[in-house]
């Protein structure tokens, strides 16, 4: 039952030299790194200021950080890949490299990229947006990332140590099954998922408890922002499907490495379950990362058209619905399956209605517009150009939601081309719209708004011209995850004008990059004061930086955009007296929790169950831990926070005075 | 936002206490979910039986129904706990959480005496069929939070023995308890849908 | 000692086990199948709704509407993926 892989066979993926060139980079970077930190004697500064923070901004940092690092990666997979099918017969990377690719590349941009930069903003912005001094539990949320990252090594070894998930993002049995898949690709992908969704869980339950419990005072649920409401949402929605993915994870672990049947080809297994049950949690899953996205765009585009979002509650009424239906639709992704017409039918119809809601803020953005006064800056641009390239993305979902149609476009590119043009411009752009707009919050300075202009260019363009063929070539026939094709097919043109734009969406991350760099060096023309954009919500009636505590003073809400109509009437919303504040405590035990979680799971992939087991009562005994301490947090005095409040005034005046 | 207020009992008292019994209703919600799932899997593949046992080969009633009562009266005494807990009498409160225990280790035992029947006995291991991983992953994983269950009551008594109630006990305590209840709840599902249906 | 045994909780077990027979009743005699599972989805809900009210005090705090949404929504959820996969998988098939 339990096979085990000798040494050589663990690291087979280094015989590829694109893998071995690959690791090496990896390493040099690892020694770079780990050099830099020790010559600067940085190691404690880290390991203080980061490793233990339960501080729900700096957690929210290390979470974007994590994406962009990983969005970098996926990237460079999908330059291989279209490299790779840019002409016909072409050589660069054979058909399993090409799968392992192609595979990792949607797991990483699903799971670690397009959810940890989403997490990062909850993380910052949320309790500012609400008025609170923290998320409900630091401690777990602390946990919650760790478990993340924990599932991010994991993914990112396994293309060097034993081999990539290489059975599509989706790992349908009986592909993904021990019977056609006998290597640990596949352990890897359960196990990686498993412990980075097990921290997603968590984040949602922290976040609905920290939503539902913490608002500010007078924040009656018609008066919460809507990127919070859009977040709550979202949380709901993770609350309720991620259990799916964890039984689904279990289910396969079980089946690849105990020797049971679900989704075996023999006694009774039904391979058709893993499909079912995977998209019983992909579907809402797809809401849980565009739903946030909305929530930015709606920010941004009140802020920048200088008016309140209009259709405030046909918002809040269209999200509910989309929450609901989203756990309504999930077998249309397996039409061609062979269940009845009265399946595809019911299916057909519970995924067309979800395009009216919708369709419902696609309108209220636009009329919220309507007679504005725009300001083109960085994140207006993301949500300008997010709504007509979504909109293409959307009706060509409802052409796919016609079960009939599907028999013809199911498995090919066009299908691909549709789900970037809505995964791109809604949760891409949205991050990206709110990671400009929120920057400054966090370290005081903004991202220079000219080269963010030029990045936000290349990537729009970059990304039209290598999704827009796919829609056609996906019409020709042209099949999703081939590796390669021939000449007389006639496919070349469009896949090289599709290589063509990936490389300028390259360069547009490389333009995000160089913004961080330009912008850290630039940092003191950069400076802005708490509210550099004119802001309507709560977060901006605080410091940019944010102090540890957040508010000096919990703001009272009679309102919408509460902070917006202060500023008219010159009301200081933290006026009030000044009282001790309650903090959590930091710990390291979250981190190393997670170390051994990490560490368990990893030898689960290579079925080393004996040491796996006793890293799992490590954690039991982590856990005892936790329920023993006693931990009363610590406060900050109120001396301290007046000397804080009192500089940063001071800095903030000057900046006034600057400008 | 802390309400201090001194009508409630004592483990919701600070906002602290408040979060963690709301944070764990959340979760409660999460495994409500989690076990749908797995009845999911119970339910598709319950009579793809393969050349394995059916569920009429496999359950018999005597075991199962002293699984349901050690179960139901399980979560009676530890209702009985909580309720000695808000009275303030901390030694009753102990000896109705050890009963709960003692109750929870006797499920488990039984579980464990049917299991091993179904392996030696009839022949079937996880590995037979579908059918038989999907009964034994879902009575599993309802035995597995049993048996953690019994980990946490343990550390919840030895706080209460040491520290008396307080906030910060009552609070631990009182989530023990919407926890051991809940898995009460999934057993009545278990009993109804997996074994009564299954021997109608 | 009184005290200790609260009327509610004592109501509260001995209709727990009413319940538990009541559902046994579809294996002691010969129901028919449809009977058999109404029987069983009723015994089952009260057992739940009983556990929650009575034993598990939903419902005391100010947040209980809150609380009620969220466990409703699982519930649905919950029965949404168990007869929406059988729908898929085994009625429609």
């Amino acid at each position: 039952m339990f096979t085990k892989m000798t040494m050589s066979e663990v690291f087979a993926p280094l015989k590829e030299p694109l893998i071995m060139g690959t690791a090496i980079g990896i390493l040099v970077g690892v020694i770079a790194v780990v050099a830099g930190l020790t010559y600067f004697k940085l190691w404690g500064w880290l390991y203080t200021n980061y490793v233990k923070t339960v501080d729900h901004k700096k957690i929210g940092v290390m979470y974007i950080f994590v994406a962009l690092l990983m969005l970098f990666k996926g990237g460079v997979e999908a330059l291989l890949m279209r490299a790779q099918t840019a002409v016909p017969d072409n050589k660069l990377l054979n058909s399993e490299h090409y799968n392992e690719i192609f595979s990792t590349h949607g797991v990483l941009m699903i799971i670690f990229v397009a959810m940890p930069f989403l997490f990062g903003l909850f993380n910052v912005v949320i309790p500012l947006q609400i008025g609170a001094r923290d998320v409900a539990f630091p401690r777990l949320n602390a946990l919650s990332f760790w478990l993340f990252a924990m599932g991010a090594v994991l993914i990112n070894v396994s293309f060097i140590i034993g081999g990539s998930p290489n059975a599509g993002w989706t790992s349908y049995f009986p592909l993904a099954g021990i019977e056609f898949n006998p290597g640990v690709n596949n352990n890897y992908y359960a196990w990686s998922l498993q412990i980075s969704g097990l921290g997603t869980l968590m984040t949602g339950i922290n976040f609905v408890t920290t939503i539902v419990k913490m608002r500010a005072p007078g924040m009656t649920w018609m008066k919460v922002p809507m990127f919070t409401w859009s977040s709550f949402i979202a949380n709901i929605i993770i609350v309720f499907a991620f259990p799916v993915l964890t039984v689904a994870l279990v289910m396969m672990t079980m089946d690849r490495q105990f020797g049971t049947k679900f989704f075996a080809t023999e006694d009774g297994g039904m391979d058709m379950l893993w499909a079912n049950i995977f998209w019983v949690w992909g579907h809402p899953e797809v809401y849980i990362v565009i739903l946030p996205a909305f929530g930015v765009f709606s920010e941004v585009i009140s802020t920048f058209a200088r008016k309140n979002l209009f259709g405030y509650g046909s918002m809040v009424a269209s999200m509910i619905i989309i929450s609901l239906l989203s756990f309504l639709v999930w077998a249309h992704h397996f039409y061609t399956m062979g269940q009845n017409v009265a399946v595809n039918g019911v299916f057909s119809i519970t995924t067309m209605l979800i395009a009216v809601p919708t369709g419902v803020k696609i309108f209220n953005w636009l009329l919220t517009m309507r007679h504005g006064r725009i300001t083109f800056t960085t994140p207006m641009l993301y949500a300008l150009g997010f709504i007509p390239i979504f909109t293409i993305g959307g009706v060509t979902g409802v052409m796919l939601a016609m079960a009939s149609a599907d028999y013809q476009y199911h498995n090919t590119l066009f299908l691909v081309a549709h789900f970037h043009y809505v995964l791109i411009p809604g949760t891409v752009f949205g991050v990206l719209a709110g990671y400009h707009f929120w920057w400054s919050k966090i370290f005081g300075f903004q991202l220079k708004d000219s080269i963010g202009k030029v990045g936000f260019w290349l990537i729009a363009i970059g990304f039209n011209v290598t999704f827009f063929p796919m829609f056609i070539l996906g019409l020709d026939g042209y099949a999703r995850r081939m590796y390669t094709y021939s000449a007389e097919t006639g496919y070349g043109t469009l896949n090289m004008i599709s290589f063509i734009g990936a490389l300028v969406l390259a360069l547009g991350f490389l333009a995000l990059c160089y913004n961080i760099y330009y912008s850290v060096r630039h940092r003191e023309e950069l400076k802005v004061t708490g509210d550099p954009w004119d802001g309507r919500s709560l977060e901006w009636a605080t410091h940019s930086p944010v102090p540890e505590y957040n508010f000096a003073v919990i703001p009272k809400i009679s309102r919408l955009d509460e902070f917006w109509f202060a500023k008219k009437e010159g009301r200081d919303l933290q006026a009030g007296e000044i009282k001790d504040i309650h903090m959590p405590n930091d710990s390291a035990a979250p981190f190393w929790q997670s170390v051994v979680m990490g560490l368990a799971s990893f030898f689960f992939v290579f079925n080393e169950i004996g040491i796996a087991i006793i890293l799992g009562i490590v954690t039991l005994l982590f856990m005892a831990y936790r329920s023993f301490e006693i931990d009363n947090g610590r406060h900050i005095h109120v001396e301290e926070i007046e000397e804080t409040e009192r500089k940063l005034k001071e800095t903030e005046r000057q900046l006034r005075g600057d400008r | 936002m802390s309400k201090h207020n001194n009508s409630v009992p004592l483990e919701y008292q600070g906002e602290e206490n408040d979060l963690k019994i709301f944070g764990f209703w959340v979760f409660l919600g999460a495994e409500i979910v989690l076990f749908a799932t797995l009845f999911t899997a119970y339910f598709t593949l319950v009579d793809r039986t393969g050349s394995g046992p059916t569920g009429v080969d496999l359950f018999e009633l005597p075991p199962v129904i002293l699984e349901t009562f050690l179960l139901l009266t399980s979560s009676f005494t530890i209702g009985l706990g909580v309720h000695a807990m808000r009275l303030g009498r901390v030694k009753p409160m102990i000896v109705f959480y050890i009963i709960t225990l003692i109750l929870g280790a006797g499920f488990i035992a039984v579980e464990v005496d049917e299991f091993i029947t179904y392996i030696y006995h009839e022949d079937a291991t996880i590995q037979t069929s579908a059918f038989t991983s999907s009964l034994m992953t879902l009575l599993g994983t309802h035995g597995a939070h049993v048996s953690f269950g019994l980990l946490w009551g343990i550390a919840i008594i030895i706080q209460v023995a040491k520290h008396g109630i307080n906030k910060r006990t009552a609070n631990k305590a009182f989530i023990f308890s919407l926890y051991w209840h809940f898995l009460d709840v999934v057993w009545i599902f278990l009993f109804s849908f997996i074994y009564l249906k299954g021997m109608m | 000692m009184a005290q200790l045994f609260p009327k509610e909780h004592v109501l509260g077990f001995i209709g727990s086990i009413i319940l538990t027979i009541a559902a046994l009743s579809v294996v002691q005699f010969d129901v028919s199948l449809t009977a058999g599972l109404v029987i069983l989805w009723v015994t089952a809900l009260a057992q739940a709704s009983l556990q929650l009210v009575l034993f598990m005090h939903i419902g005391e705090t100010d947040d209980k509407g809150s609380i009620y949404v969220i466990t409703l929504y699982s519930v649905v959820i919950g029965l949404v993926t168990v007869f929406g996969s059988l729908f898929a998988m085994i009625w429609g098939y």
